[in-house]
């Protein structure tokens, strides 16, 4: 009797304890779906890069032989490294309008956009009608026309490719841009070095100087007219400014010694560059006008590889200055050096990016040189390249793909790729031994 | 209950408490008026030598006083010298040769008379000083034939103050003795009380418990039912609980499907950065099918935007719990939240 | 070819210092009225004035002090001339310090400048293709500096050098790898 007491006390002593616990959990289980609704964050993205269909251009009347329109510019949104172009024999149908877009189809192909479009000839000109359109989004993202000369029918090429990038991914499109870069030929005993302009796929390339002796460091005018680069052809270092539309000339230092490294300013006025009249190479910023200098570092040791930063106000260098050479940065002309590589014994050549985030350089690494960058923000150095004699970087004026020069087979090429270190993409290996690239801004 | 009455009346409690509270007060009463006692007389004996070492210490001061007579001299003085000078002029007038001599003569006598009446006047604060220190010393001796005499009763009355207090703690020795009687026999009443009035208690204890049996007896299958209905709730309860976590893990392993799925079909554009949000509200039909996307926050960059909408209507089927109830709560309408963390 | 040559050139002057090495270095104390050409040398090489002496060391002590100065400076020619033949000197990776058995063949064109003021040199600074185009530059010149200072230092004017850098714009040899590097990290003089 007394035992059933017991145990009967303590069950009813437990009971309402047991009883809330369970309220409670009903009133949560009840408000959880009323107050806060289920949410799911998404903070990777995929990969790969984007799926994109680019239908062979509709053409009526006579079209100029060569390359076509959208193969162009398939290989421009390939070059990038940020789209993957559908072989054109796997597609399903080659609409050339919008009406004849069939969703369905390019999803079954896994396709997010789909670029289709028609030429016409009109005289000695193409003209292009084309659409972009968002597969899931069932919407058409762009459409627009553009025409050029029939001799002219690659710039009317990357003229889309950059209207089509912009439309994908917010940012414009580098692609109606020129590289300036140099090649050297041995053949037959005499070295011939070339300065040569093309377009950013390498197509349509052009000497501007040819010379027995070196050609470098090819700079980019702002508005993208003119070249400074070194030559040697009087047998000693000469920095030139060379007006690519007329092809003359000018001399703007021949001091003695060094004359190297030219970096335009950018407002076009002024060069900074690296001579070493005053006894080892220094950085000094020549008025182009007036050809006054101004010494900007005064170091015993090199100074050299200028280029503004993108506030204009302060400028990059390489100085080896704490025993081996290191990216340094001067906030004002007249402030002191901060060193911003610590990452090993040999970074050089800093290349900036246009919004201060970045900078690019060439960084040895064990006995490999590679391009690397530095966030500067978080001084968080990435390795950007697997290649291992990598010189001269050189950033699209977009800031999205980076060109540079490294060994293949004992000879230099150019390889581009994108500037966060994604998918690279070689120049064609018929430019030779190509060294010092130089990608333009984007003309004005 | 009639056994229950008498033991509340046995045990009542104003009999025997009473005589411990008298006596106490009355202990209490001569203690205090003992201790009383004691601690007055002290402090009135005490005080006396101070004050008395005080005023001997003040009565030495008066002597050096004699500052009257240096205002007193220079008035005659003064006029001593008009007088001669008033005569002197008349002498100078009349005979001016023998008025150095004269005049020699007559200070000579000044001062003479001078010395006397310093002599008279020291010999006179002399004989006052003389006075006055009798005087002191009488008045020393009055004070100390006084003080004796205090010290003479004061002593007498505090051998009377002894007596009396030793009289007194006799009395009390006394009082405490028969009081120690008393509360012996008192104690000694008490436990015979308390063991009877604990006797009582026991009983009326057993019946109370018994009673309570009888009742709990009675109430026995009243309290089975009730347990068994409980039972049967807390297992529904349980059930359901089972359930919800049930539908909650199931819903977790969704979440997770959807998320990777998104990942997948998501291509952040190169214009995005890691402080870029957009958040889409998705509704999907039973099938996993999406029905409507809303963006109900916008990146504030367009080419995000569209990638994230882009991939929420890339899946063709969202993978969704077979089960409806966890569809319903959890997938029938839920946000998306697409923020990068780790471009490339 | 070129560098055959070098060799030899090395190798005789190394034969030529072994041999030097069994006279005695007392004999140029004694040379207190040599000129100052001769004194240099001896405080860089540690005295290999006696040079081709040696091989009729017998009769030696038969010559007259006037026959032994001409046979002494005579050697002394032929010695210098051997190493002048050596023009070409190099350097460790990004360093443009002058390497010890280099100084010795740098003292003797020092010399032989000095001795001919109307003789010029071309001071040609090179680097191996690792790391930057321009970095490199800086660093041939560096280097031709380097051996400037020192043609000076022993004796060459500065009117008749000149330096420039080529960077690694002109290999030696061609190839990636150490063996090319080393050959391209280089100061060559040329005599115009």
């Amino acid at each position: 009797m007394m035992g059933t007491q017991m145990t009967n006390r303590t069950n009813t002593g437990t009971r309402l304890p047991a009883v809330a616990w369970l309220l409670m959990i009903a009133v949560m289980v009840g408000s959880s779906p009323a107050s806060a609704e289920l949410l799911i964050r998404i903070t990777e993205g995929a990969d790969s890069a984007i799926p994109v269909a680019v239908v062979p251009f509709a053409e009526s009347g006579d079209m100029p032989s060569g390359d076509k329109i959208s193969s162009i510019v398939q290989d421009d949104l390939t070059m990038t490294g940020e789209f993957r172009p559908l072989p054109a024999e796997k597609m399903l149908s080659l609409p050339s309008k919008g009406d004849e877009v069939y969703y369905r189809d390019w999803r079954l192909l896994g396709q997010r956009y789909v670029l289709v479009g028609q030429l016409t000839r009109k005289g000695d000109r193409i003209e292009a009608r084309y659409e972009l359109f968002d597969v899931n989004r069932e919407e058409r993202v762009m459409g627009a026309t553009a025409s050029s000369s029939v001799n002219s029918t690659r710039s009317l090429a990357h003229h889309i490719s950059d209207r089509v990038y912009e439309a994908i991914t917010g940012v414009p499109g580098a692609f109606s841009t020129k590289l300036a870069y140099v090649t050297l030929e041995r053949a037959g005993g005499k070295p011939r070095y070339r300065l040569q302009v093309s377009d950013v796929d390498g197509k349509r390339a052009r000497v501007r100087l040819e010379s027995e002796e070196p050609i470098l460091s090819p700079a980019w005018s702002p508005d993208a007219k003119k070249l400074a680069y070194v030559s040697f052809e009087t047998g000693k270092p000469a920095i030139y400014i060379h007006e690519l539309s007329s092809g003359d000339r000018t001399r703007v230092a021949d001091y003695r010694g060094l004359n190297s490294a030219p970096a335009w300013s950018e407002d076009g006025r002024s060069l900074l560059v690296t001579l070493s009249k005053d006894g080892n190479a220094e950085i000094y910023k020549l008025d182009i006008e007036s050809r006054s200098l101004k010494r900007l570092t005064n170091h015993w040791s090199i100074d050299t590889e200028p280029t503004w930063d993108h506030t204009g106000e302060g400028f990059f260098f390489t100085s080896d200055r704490s025993g081996g050479p290191q990216i340094y940065h001067k906030a004002t002309e007249d402030a002191e050096p901060r060193r911003i590589t610590f990452g090993s014994r040999y970074n050089a050549r800093p290349r900036p990016d246009n919004d201060g985030k970045y900078v690019y350089y060439v960084h040895q690494r064990d006995k490999a040189f590679h391009i690397a960058r530095t966030d500067l923000r978080t001084e968080e150095e990435t390795v950007l390249t697997r290649t291992e004699s990598d010189e001269s970087p050189s950033l699209a004026p977009n800031g999205r793909m980076l060109i540079y020069a490294t060994k293949q087979g004992g000879d230099s090429v150019l390889t581009v790729i994108a500037a966060d270190g994604g998918a690279a993409y070689s120049l064609p290996a018929s430019q030779g031994d190509v060294r010092e690239p130089a990608w333009s801004p984007i003309a004005r | 209950m009639r056994g229950h009455e008498r033991d509340v009346t046995s045990t009542g409690h104003p009999p025997w408490k009473s005589p411990v509270a008298l006596s106490v007060l009355m202990h209490g009463l001569i203690l205090g008026v003992a201790l009383a006692g004691w601690s007055w007389s002290v402090p009135r004996d005490e005080p006396q030598p101070p004050s008395i070492s005080a005023r001997l210490v003040t009565q030495n001061e008066p002597e050096p006083s004699p500052v009257t007579e240096p205002t007193d001299q220079p008035d005659r003085d003064e006029e001593r010298r008009q007088e001669e000078e008033e005569r002197q002029r008349q002498e100078e007038a009349e005979r001016r040769q023998a008025e150095e001599e004269e005049r020699a003569r007559e200070e000579a006598r000044r001062i003479q008379q001078e010395k006397e009446r310093e002599q008279q006047r020291q010999e006179e604060a002399a004989e006052r000083e003389r006075e006055e220190q009798r005087k002191a010393e009488e008045e020393a001796a009055r004070q100390k034939a006084e003080a004796e005499a205090r010290e003479r009763e004061r002593q007498k009355a505090e051998e009377e103050k002894r007596r009396q207090e030793e009289a007194a703690r006799k009395a009390e020795e006394e009082k405490r003795r028969a009081e120690e009687q008393r509360r012996k026999e008192e104690a000694e009443r008490k436990a015979r009380e308390e063991e009877e009035r604990l006797e009582a208690e026991r009983k009326r204890r057993e019946r109370e418990r018994r009673l309570k049996e009888q009742q709990l007896e009675a109430l026995a299958d009243e309290a089975e039912q009730q347990r068994e209905a409980e039972e049967r709730q807390r297992k529904e309860a349980a059930a359901a609980k089972a359930r919800e976590s049930q539908m909650l893990s199931e819903s977790q392993k969704y979440q997770a499907l959807i998320r990777e799925r998104l990942s997948q079909a998501w291509y952040p554009p190169s214009s995005a950065t890691e402080e870029m949000t957009a958040r889409l509200q998705i509704t999907l039909l039973p099938t996993g099918e999406l029905a409507d996307v809303k963006l109900v926050s916008s990146s504030g960059n367009t080419a995000f935007d569209n990638s994230a909408l882009g991939a929420v209507k890339s899946l063709n089927r969202y993978p969704i719990p077979d089960d409806r109830d966890t569809f319903e709560r959890y997938f029938r309408q839920f946000t998306i939240e697409f923020n990068p963390r780790r471009l490339r | 070819m070129k560098l055959a040559t070098q060799q030899k050139a090395l190798a005789l002057v190394f034969s030529l210092g072994l041999v030097a090495g069994c006279s005695s270095t007392g004999g140029t104390a004694e040379d207190g009225s040599d000129d100052s050409d001769v004194s240099a040398v001896d405080q860089e090489g540690g005295s290999t004035v006696y040079g081709g002496d040696d091989e009729d060391g017998v009769s030696s002590a038969d010559m007259t002090e006037e026959e032994r100065r001409e046979a002494e400076a005579r050697a002394e020619r032929a010695e210098e001339e051997a190493m002048r033949e050596i023009t070409t000197f190099y350097f460790d990776f990004d360093t443009a310090e002058i390497k010890s058995e280099a100084r010795e063949v740098l003292v003797a064109h020092a010399r032989y400048l000095q001795a001919n003021p109307d003789q010029d040199v071309r001071i040609e600074g090179h680097a191996d293709e690792r790391g930057t185009k321009e970095y490199n530059l800086a660093l041939g010149e560096r280097r031709a500096n380097a051996v400037e200072r020192f043609l000076v230092v022993n004796g060459a004017s500065r009117s008749q050098t000149e330096t420039i850098s080529y960077g690694e714009e002109k290999p030696a040899v061609d190839g990636s790898d150490e063996s090319a590097w080393a050959q391209n990290r280089r100061v060559e003089l040329v005599f115009q």
